[in-house]
């Protein structure tokens, strides 16, 4: 008992389950003990989640986000791992930096020069999508490649490889594992983001159409449903991305003690 | 003992090292010969000696050409060019590996840029001889992760070894092993010298008798009273001291003597 309350203890995988049991558990009683009028109880939730899965529109929504998620996901990690690794190359270092700087950039101001620009919603919303997640991951994989240890690099050297041969060595193999890694961490961004751009343009559909339709009826019950089976959604994804890591890649099972 | 000292193998000349005001390295200047001895196919093992901190490592980088010191130069090959990073392998202090690959695909990058082109039957092979020379052979389908430290070292000499080059420097070799473990990499190191007379092994480190044990030639690296800088203030010729070649030399009062006046040098 003293076990759980002391930092950096390992406790056995019985203990772990019992732990997440009792506080949520907990944590649904004093939901549905507080919940009433503005607050949806979690039994009125969970009806509604019902409620939402079964209608006949629901699985278009879902897949018309996941569609777009997948979509946009697929360009941004493109994008971004070209810009990463060329930021190796001296010449294309400063747009690499200019990248990262702009996760500072809002999109709220920009979203009518990309209206301007693009022909339709779905358009509008990919390069949203895209614009606003390039950053994220181009900054995560230049610090997966800023901890790269220099002795890796002149080991390749002593190995006689020429430097691009090195860059591929070194960067692109020996971190592809941290791709998954980076892709995973930055999905919650883009699964935020999804919600945001599809509000922009609803004719498609998707999961942030709906959480906006039923925020406009104030429909708790609903809009917490729908929250809830995003974020089911998200940690699904977070977990399905972390286990292709350790199938993929089988090094990076292996525990360092 | 019948031998003689032949060809420059490599040679630097007044090195110097500066990291802003401050002095590292001063006036270093050597000269690696090749001995050759009747009858037997062994190549020269040389140590660097000094105390830590006082620029072993950075001497280190310096003759495998991976970095340029301030002044001076490092010469190496029979028409003595200035040194190249990818010459003279490298096993650095903390043998350093690429975690993403398997033992035997790292040794196979050795291999893959070496001067001789082999199929790559025979690259199996040649892996497959050495990891059993030096008893890896069962732990070729794993990562470096998985392996022990001085497995590790092996497998970082050896895949250094595959890539033909005759010069092996080697970062505090003995640092961090128990006294059974130092003899276990002596009789290693002694193996890789012979495995080609042109080898030379290069040893960098602060264990004076480990060092001296197994060399035919001995730099102390130390400051000089007044001077800023290290630099080279004794060289020891223990073949002259016919002190070199001998396994049973730790017994040898001479060789003890040694030892024990040099710890006052450094
Ligand atoms: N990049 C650097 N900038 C400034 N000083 C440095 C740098 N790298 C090393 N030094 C200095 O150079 C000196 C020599 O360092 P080096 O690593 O070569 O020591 P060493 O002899 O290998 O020590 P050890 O036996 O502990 O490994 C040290 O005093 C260190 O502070
Ligand atoms: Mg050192």
């Amino acid at each position: 008992m003293k076990k759980i309350f002391t930092p950096l203890q390992i406790v056995d995988s019985k203990t772990v389950v019992t732990l997440v049991v009792v506080q949520l558990a907990i944590a649904l009683g004093f939901w549905q003990i507080l919940g009433g009028e503005l607050l949806p109880t979690p039994t009125k939730v969970l009806s509604a989640i019902f409620a939402t899965v079964v209608s006949p529109s629901f699985f278009d929504d879902f897949f018309a986000s996941l569609g777009l998620t997948l979509q946009g996901m697929s360009i941004s990690l493109f994008i971004a791992l070209v810009v990463s690794y060329m930021s190796l190359v001296p010449v294309f270092k400063p747009l690499a930096d200019f990248m990262v700087k702009c996760r500072y950039l809002t999109l709220t101001g920009l979203i009518f020069v990309f209206t301007l620009y693009t022909h339709d919603g779905h358009q509008l919303k990919i390069s949203l999508l895209i614009f606003g997640i390039v950053p994220f991951f181009v900054t995560s994989f230049l610090s997966v490649i800023a901890a790269i240890n220099t002795q890796e690099y002149e080991l390749c050297k002593t190995l006689r490889m020429s430097n691009w041969r090195t860059l591929l060595e070194v960067v692109i193999i020996g971190k592809l594992d941290q791709v998954l890694e980076v892709l995973r961490q930055n999905f919650a961004i883009a699964w935020m983001m999804i919600t945001m751009v599809e509000g922009l343009s609803m004719s498609e559909g998707g999961l942030g159409t709906m959480l906006i339709k039923s925020s406009k009826y104030i429909n708790m019950a609903n809009v917490f449903a729908v929250l809830f089976i995003i974020f089911m959604i998200g940690v699904l994804f977070d977990y399905l991305l972390g286990k292709a890591r350790h199938w993929l890649f089988p090094y990076t099972k292996i525990n360092v003690r | 003992m019948e031998f003689t000292r032949e060809k420059v193998l490599l040679k630097a000349e007044n090195i110097n090292l500066k990291y802003g005001e401050n002095h590292i390295l001063r006036d270093i200047n050597l000269e690696i010969q090749n001995i050759t001895r009747p009858n037997l196919n062994q190549g020269q093992v040389i140590s660097l000696i000094g105390r830590s901190g006082i620029g072993k490592t950075q001497l280190f980088k310096i003759l495998s050409g991976l970095n340029k010191p301030t002044t001076g130069k490092v010469l190496i090959g029979e028409d003595l060019h200035p040194v190249q990073a990818g010459e003279v392998g490298i096993i650095p202090q903390n043998y350093i590996l690429f975690n993403h690959r398997s033992i035997f695909s790292n040794l196979k990058l050795g291999l893959d840029n070496c001067e001789k082109p082999h199929t790559e039957e025979e690259k199996k092979t040649i892996i497959h001889e050495h990891a059993k020379l030096f008893d890896l052979e069962q732990h070729l389908n794993k990562y470096p992760q998985q392996l022990s430290g001085g497995q590790r070292q092996r497998v970082s000499i050896i895949q250094q070894v595959l890539t033909g080059n005759k010069f092996l420097l080697f970062d505090e070799p003995f640092s961090g092993l128990d006294a059974l473990m130092i003899d276990k990499v002596t009789d290693l190191l002694l193996k890789v010298s012979l495995l080609h007379e042109h080898n030379t092994l290069i040893i960098v480190s602060h264990d004076i008798e480990s060092c001296l044990a197994i060399s035919d030639t001995a730099w102390i690296i130390a400051n000089q009273q007044g001077q800023q800088g290290a630099t080279i203030t004794e060289m020891i010729d223990l073949v002259h001291l016919g002190l070199a070649w001998r396994s049973d030399i730790r017994l040898d009062k001479q060789f003890i003597e040694l030892v024990a006046n040099m710890k006052y040098k450094l």
